[in-house]
C-alpha cells in the first residue's frame, strides 16, 4: 500500500502546480495556433509542445527537468544557453537568403537600420521599469524580431531570462499578421500604400558572391561581438552563392537549420516551467516585447516616409515594416498589405530586401549591446 | 531604481544613442559599398589592355591591267606596220610575237582592243585578217 501511495505521490497528478497547468494551457494554445491557424508552425509547434513538455510535474532531483544537471533536456538546452543553436540557425538562414534584391536596391538597407530603433527604445523603457542593463538589452533585442538573435544575446547577458524572452520573441514573430497590419494602416495613407517600386536591375553573379565577404568584413569590423551570428550567416550565404558546394549549402538550409530549429524550439519551450516562468518579470518582458516589436515596425515605416522627402523616385513606406528581421513573415505581410490596395502591386521582392537587411541590422545591434555591457 | 533616474544611472541615453548611431552608420556604409559594387565588378570585368602590334605590310604593287589605249587610232597606227609584215590571214599569236619583238607597250591589251574595235576580223580556225 505504501508503495502505491509513494508511486502516487511521484505522479504528475499529485505534484501538479497551478502554474504548470496554466503553462500547459498556454502550450496547448500555441500548438492550436500552429496547427489550426497555421501561425508560424515551424516555430510555434516545437515551442508549444516544449511548453507542455517542460510543465509536466516531476519529482525533482532525479535529473529529469531542463534545469537539472545531467538531464537529457539540460544537455539539449546547452545549445541555447551557450548560443550554439542561434549560430547554427544563422548558418542555415544565410544559405537560404537571396541578397540579390538588396544588391539591386541598396537604399532599402536603411529601412532595415531604421527598424532597429525599436530595440534601443525598448532598452530605455526596460531600464525605466527597473530592469538591469543586461536584462534591458536582452528585452530590447526582441524588437529585432529575430528569435535566434534574442536567444543569443540573452544567453550572454541575462541567461535567467532566456525562457520568457525567447517565447516573447518567437510569439511576436508568429503574431506578425496581427501586430503589423494595424500599425501599417495607421501610419500610411492610401496613396503611399499604392506607390509602386521600380523594376529591379539585374545583379551579376560576381556581385552576389562578393557581397557576403564584404558584408561580413564590414559588419564584424564594426561590431566584432556579432561574429558568432554574422560569421555563420555570411558563410552560409557564400556556400549558397558560390555554386561550387551545393551539397553543403543544401544541407545547411535543410537538415542543419531544421535540426537546430527543432532543438531550440523544444528546449526553449521546455524552459518555461511554470514555477520559473510565471512571475511579474515575465509579464513585463511580454509587454515590453510588444512595445519593441510595434516601435520597430513603426520606425521602419516612418523612416520610409522620411526618405521619400528626399528621393525623386519614392519608395513604398510599407517596406519599412519589413525592416524587422522576421523572415519571411513581415515581408509577406507587407506584400499582402500592398496587394490589398492594388492587386497588381508586387512588393514582395523589395520587402525581402528589407528583411535581409533587418537580419544583419539586428545581429549588429546584438553585437553592439553585448560590447557595451561586457566592458 | 525606476524611470529616468534608472536610465541615466545605467548610461541608458548614451548607450541607446550611440548604439542606434553605430547601427545606422554601419548599415549606411554597407549600403554605400554595395551600391558601388557593380562598378567594381565592371572594373574587374573590363578586358585587359593589350598592345596590338599593327604590322604594316609592305604594299606590293598590285598589277592592274592597263586601260585600253585611249585612242584606238594610236593602236592602229602602231600595229598597222606589223600587220603589213604578216600574211593577209594570220594568227593573233603571230601579231603578238611581232609586238613583243618591237617592244610595243601592252601588246595583249592592244590586240584585244583592236579586236573589240572590229579591226581584226575572225575567219575561223584561229585565223584573223585586218579590216581597214
Amino acid at each position: 500500500m505504501d508503495l502505491i501511495l509513494q508511486f502516487l505521490h511521484n505522479t504528475g497528478f499529485y505534484l501538479a502546480d497551478y502554474r504548470n497547468l496554466i503553462m500547459i494551457v498556454v502550450g496547448s494554445f500555441f500548438v492550436y495556433l500552429a496547427i489550426h491557424k497555421n501561425y508560424e508552425p515551424l516555430l510555434l509547434l516545437p515551442i508549444g509542445f516544449g511548453v507542455i513538455l517542460g510543465n509536466i510535474p516531476f519529482f525533482k532531483g532525479f535529473g529529469i527537468g531542463i534545469y537539472e544537471a545531467n538531464s537529457v533536456l539540460h544537455y539539449l538546452y546547452f545549445g541555447v544557453t551557450s548560443g550554439v543553436y542561434p549560430s547554427i540557425i544563422f548558418l542555415g538562414l544565410g544559405a537560404m537568403t537571396d541578397f540579390s534584391f538588396l544588391l539591386a536596391n541598396p537604399k532599402l538597407m536603411l529601412l532595415g537600420a531604421a527598424a532597429q530603433m525599436g530595440i534601443f527604445f525598448t532598452y530605455l523603457c526596460a531600464l525605466g521599469l527597473g530592469f538591469t542593463a543586461p536584462e534591458a538589452s536582452s528585452i530590447g533585442i526582441i524588437g529585432g524580431a529575430d528569435g535566434p538573435t534574442s536567444i543569443f544575446l540573452t544567453a550572454k547577458l541575462a541567461p535567467h531570462l532566456i525562457g520568457p524572452i525567447a517565447i516573447a520573441a518567437y510569439s511576436y514573430m508568429a503574431l506578425i499578421p496581427i501586430i503589423q497590419p494595424p500599425i501599417m494602416l495607421l501610419l500610411t495613407s492610401r496613396e503611399e500604400r499604392l506607390i509602386r517600386m521600380p523594376e529591379m536591375r539585374e545583379v551579376s553573379r560576381k556581385e552576389i558572391i562578393i557581397f557576403p565577404v564584404v558584408g561580413m568584413i564590414l559588419c564584424t569590423f564594426l561590431a566584432p561581438a556579432s561574429i558568432p551570428l554574422l560569421g555563420p550567416f555570411f558563410f552560409g550565404n557564400i556556400l549558397k552563392e558560390s555554386g561550387v558546394v551545393d551539397r553543403l549549402a543544401n544541407t545547411a538550409r535543410t537538415a542543419i537549420i531544421d535540426t537546430a530549429t527543432i532543438l531550440v524550439g523544444l528546449t526553449v519551450g521546455a524552459s518555461t516551467q511554470g514555477d520559473v516562468f510565471l512571475n511579474p518579470k515575465s509579464v513585463g518582458i511580454f509587454l515590453l516585447g510588444a512595445v519593441a516589436f510595434s516601435i520597430a515596425t513603426a520606425s521602419g515605416i516612418l523612416f520610409g516616409k522620411f526618405m521619400n522627402l528626399f528621393l525623386k523616385e519614392k519608395i513604398n513606406p510599407l517596406l519599412g515594416a519589413a525592416g524587422v528581421s522576421a523572415v519571411p513573415g513581415s515581408a509577406r505581410e507587407v506584400h499582402m498589405m500592398g496587394q490589398r490596395e492594388d492587386r497588381t502591386n508586387f512588393l514582395l521582392m523589395h520587402a525581402v530586401a528589407c528583411n535581409s537587411s533587418g537580419v544583419i541590422g539586428s545581429a549588429v545591434c546584438a553585437g553592439i549591446l553585448w560590447s557595451f555591457l561586457i566592458g | 531604481m525606476f524611470g529616468l533616474e534608472a536610465i541615466a544611472h545605467n548610461n541608458g541615453w548614451t548607450i541607446a544613442a550611440t548604439g542606434a548611431g553605430i547601427v545606422f552608420a554601419g548599415l549606411s556604409a554597407l549600403s554605400f559599398v554595395i551600391s558601388q559594387l557593380h562598378k567594381l565588378v565592371a572594373l574587374l570585368d573590363r578586358p585587359p589592355k593589350t598592345i596590338v602590334e599593327v604590322v604594316v605590310e609592305e604594299t606590293k604593287p598590285i598589277w592592274m591591267p592597263p586601260d585600253c589605249p585611249n585612242d584606238i587610232q594610236v593602236a592602229i597606227t602602231l600595229y598597222h606596220p606589223l600587220i603589213e609584215e604578216l600574211p593577209s590571214e594570220f594568227e593573233l599569236a603571230e601579231l603578238y610575237g611581232l609586238a613583243k619583238k618591237y617592244h610595243l607597250p601592252h601588246p595583249h591589251l592592244s590586240i584585244r582592243c583592236l579586236r573589240d574595235a572590229g579591226k581584226l576580223e575572225f575567219l575561223g580556225d584561229g585565223l584573223f585578217r585586218y579590216v581597214a
